[in-house]
């Protein structure tokens, strides 16, 4: 490795990572040189955040091996990979709300060598590098009392705080506008000149090649090579990211809607106030699609239906007759499931297993009046789904903790798929979900849609609504605002009436 | 891309899976190892015997506390449940028939832990607090009920119950027979039924569970109830034991039974315990006793030897989790 002391500030070779049974990076390569921006894409699930959090000591790596400088490193926590001089702005950020500014930015060096504090330094030197990033901050006011802008600009002068070689940084500009950004893009160039390698994450492809010098693209756990930018495209990176070209990512549909509304919704609203006034109806084998902005009360309408939150007035009519959802219980007696978009917390058990978790909701089928359980049917219906669902996992046993984000999505949809359901609705079907389980869901969706089930999707990922929905309801701070007709489907018109805007007539 | 169960059960690895995750058997075998070295009294059928009568009380209430565990809950009221459950029971059975005694008893059990359970489940009531209540009313009952001395047995149906209580069937105890059978029942309840399924996935995510459909609140609402119900057949136990209701019973047998839950493995955050693995945890418990017993140290050292294994144990089931 003698050579590549010259070349390169940091060279990871041959990485390997499991979580559990699930192998997140199956050897990663990565070589990045001094006073370079290196630009890590990759769709959800492709294993940039673990690759990172082991650069930084959050994560040890199974196999392979981290150069800094020439020398072999293995941060043991992150204290260590700060001292290495590698330090990360993550995506979730990591202030403490109650400290202020300064204490923050310096929170790592507190009272690590002395006893008593030097405030007078540690405020002023705050206050010197929130100048030099070009944000003017009161480094004496709480983080709590920041704007989330600020928080961010913090969580960046926090990272460089330290004396840094590498500076690694997730999407850090979801929260600025371009102003801010262009702001931050200087003091990249500026720290780029000073010699800081830089790892640039983002899904913002424009950025990408406004700043970046070159490319590595990670697909499901491997590199797929690294390119210099001036010598690529969007096109091609897209291409290298999902490992097919994008339009095959909604699979088409052929489906016979029926002529009666299975559901049929009329003047419903919410306790919580959230909800107003909603009426909608939906056929069998329809896919009726819910956009709207977050809080717009997308998820609120789901969660009323399926009698998760409570209601105010308005009447719930499946197959013309008026039911009553005071409860999930309720619903899932009249055959509802519902997906929530919170996979973690509302939609899979994280401890126990596939089996288990699929079983939830399918008692009635295979136990006993008593409730003994016929485990023999119980295994040929899990293991039947799992087939059929292409769940990734080497048998039914395994904890639901240890799988990707894609295959636990899959687990919480057989919950309903494996009884027999009139009404699905799915809440963000495909968060955090990889591409290539997403045109299984998105497939999967189909195929319940084909058996005559109504069911509606609500999600924030446009281009996945427009692709997945035969009508889209768009909804605006509690009502339904607009619907469109599949020949009306566009981002623009979903988002003039998520802002409660008429239609472009020129369109 | 499925697997069989056959093929599930020969994966690789198994034999050091197998290790952690029955580790309280070892260690309940290594205790066993343990003290026939170093005693030769430990080996005697009088003393074996002995110690399974005196475990089984906590044992029958370490199986309810695991149900309520396992919700995620607590039930601190056990203890002093049994302290008037034995004094009640002792007045029935000074009263009416033992059949009717028993089940009377059982019924009242049932009842007290509804209170918990009501409290829990209907009134969102944080566990702990609903049944450190149930506690100091319970015990304040039995103190009230016994009128502060205990309450013997003088009809022909406690002779009986303190004949069964004490001789054995097959060179078991019939006390430890109850105990065990209540541990298989329940046994087979958390692997094959229905409802030990669902106190599992309530406790492992609550908001899943009630967005699953599940009748969280009637759950959680039984489990106080069904520990209620396991603190009066411990109750009949102990009492039957000695002649006697006493309202000094059971005191800090809850403690005794969560300790004997988390040394089995089981998780104080739910969704996670077996009930072979609390019966090892009472065994390893009442074994520790008995040991120290035999080799006469005193009950003050007692108490730190228990609470160094309680760690012990726990430290051990963090491979487990690995």
């Amino acid at each position: 490795m003698e050579n590549s002391k010259q070349e390169y500030r940091l060279e990871v070779t041959g990485i390997t990572k499991s979580f559990g049974v699930v192998s997140v990076l199956k050897g990663v390569n990565l070589k990045v040189k001094p006073g370079e921006i290196h630009a890590l894409l990759g769709e959800n699930g492709a294993g940039k955040s673990t690759l990172i959090k082991i650069l930084s000591g959050v994560h040890e790596k199974d196999q392979g091996q981290v150069f800094l400088d020439g020398k072999e490193i293995q941060p043991k926590n992150t204290h260590e990979g700060q001292l290495l001089g590698i330090n990360v702005v993550y995506q979730e950020l990591s202030l403490v709300n109650d400290l202020s500014v300064a204490e923050n930015i310096y929170l790592h060096t507190l009272g690590a060598n002395k006893f008593w504090m030097n405030w007078k330094k540690i405020t002023q030197q705050a206050s010197e590098l929130l100048d030099s990033l070009g944000f003017s901050i009161d480094v004496t006011s709480k983080v709590r009392d920041l704007s989330i802008v600020q928080k961010q600009v913090v969580e960046i002068a926090k990272a460089l705080a330290e004396e840094t070689k590498v500076l690694i940084l997730d999407e850090p500009t979801t929260v600025f506008d371009p102003n801010d950004i262009k702001k931050l893009f200087t003091n990249l160039i500026r720290l780029k000149k000073e010699g800081v390698s830089i790892i640039y994450i983002s899904h913002h492809l424009d950025e990408i090649f406004k700043i970046a010098d070159t490319i590595t693209v990670l697909r499901d756990g491997v590199d797929t090579g690294s390119v210099a930018v001036a010598e690529t495209n969007t096109d091609a990176v897209i291409h290298l990211m999902i490992g097919r070209a994008l339009e095959d990512l909604y699979p088409t549909r052929n489906i016979q809607i029926g002529d009666v509304p299975v559901l049929e919704v009329k003047n419903l609203s919410g306790k919580r106030g959230i909800v107003k006034d909603v009426s909608f109806s939906v056929k069998a084998g329809e896919v009726l699609g819910i956009a709207g902005l977050g809080g717009s009360g997308r998820t609120e309408t789901g969660k009323l239906i399926f009698g998760a939150d409570k209601k105010q007035s308005g009447t719930i009519i499946l197959n013309g007759k008026e039911i009553n959802t005071k409860s999930p219980v309720d619903a899932v007696g009249y055959q509802i499931g519902f997906v929530s978009e919170d996979r973690k917390e509302e939609g899979v058990f994280l401890p126990l297993s596939i089996r288990r978790n699929i079983s939830v909701t399918n008692f009635d089928s295979i136990s006993s009046k008593l409730g003994f359980i016929n485990i023999e049917s119980e295994y040929k219906n899990i293991l039947g789904l799992i087939d059929k669902l292409n769940i990734k996992t080497p048998h039914s046993e395994i904890d639901v903790k240890n799988l990707s984000g894609g295959n636990q999505q899959k687990v919480a949809l057989a919950k309903w798929l494996s009884i027999d359901s009139k009404v699905i609705i799915i809440d963000e079907p495909t968060r955090g979900v990889d591409v290539g389980a997403k045109i299984e869901i998105y497939n999967l969706i189909n195929e319940v849609a084909k058996k005559g089930v109504a069911v509606i999707v609500i999600s924030s990922d446009m281009p996945e609504i427009m692709g997945i929905s035969d009508r889209i309801l768009v909804m605006h701070e509690g009502t339904i605002y607009g619907e469109l007709p599949k020949e009306k489907f566009s981002e623009e018109n979903i988002l003039r009436y998520a802002i409660a805007q008429p239609l472009n007539k020129n369109i | 891309m499925a697997l069989t169960i056959k093929e599930q059960l020969s994966s690789p690895g198994g034999w050091l899976k197998f290790l952690v995750k029955y580790n309280t058997v070892f260690i309940f075998v290594l205790l066993v190892i343990f003290s026939a070295f170093i005693s030769d009294v430990f080996f005697t059928s009088v003393n074996l015997s002995n110690l399974l009568k005196q475990v089984s009380g906590i044992g029958i209430i370490s199986i309810g506390m695991l149900i309520v565990i396992l919700t995620g809950g607590i039930d601190l009221s056990v203890g002093s449940l049994v302290a008037l459950l034995a004094v009640i029971f002792a007045l029935l059975i000074n009263m009416v028939i033992l059949p009717v005694a028993i089940l009377l008893t059982i019924i009242i059990g049932f009842a007290l832990g509804s209170v918990s359970g009501y409290l829990v489940a209907y009134q969102k009531m944080a566990p702990f607090v609903a049944t450190l209540a149930l506690m100091t009313v319970a015990r304040g009952l039995a103190f009230i009920y016994s009128k502060g001395s205990p309450i013997t047995f003088n009809t022909t149906g406690g002779l009986f119950m303190s004949d069964f209580a004490n001789n054995a069937t097959l060179g078991i105890p019939n006390i430890a027979i109850i105990f065990f059978l209540i541990v298989a029942i329940t046994m087979v309840m958390l692997r094959y039924n229905v409802f030990g399924r669902l106190i599992i996935a309530i406790g492992s995510n609550e908001e899943a569970s009630r967005l699953s459909g599940i009748k969280v609140n009637k759950y959680k609402f039984l489990v106080y109830a069904i520990s209620g119900s396991l603190a009066a057949i411990a109750a009949i136990v102990v009492a039957s034991r000695t002649n006697l209701g006493s309202p000094n019973m059971g005191m800090a047998w809850e403690l005794d039974a969560i300790a004997a839950v988390v040394i089995g493995g089981a998780s104080l955050n739910g969704g996670k315990g077996t009930a072979i693995n609390t019966l090892m945890g009472v065994l390893i418990l009442g074994l520790i006793g008995n040991i120290l017993n035999l080799l006469n140290v005193p009950s003050y050292p007692q108490q730190v030897v228990k609470g160094a294994i309680i760690i012990f144990a726990v430290l051990l089931q963090r491979f487990e989790n690995k």
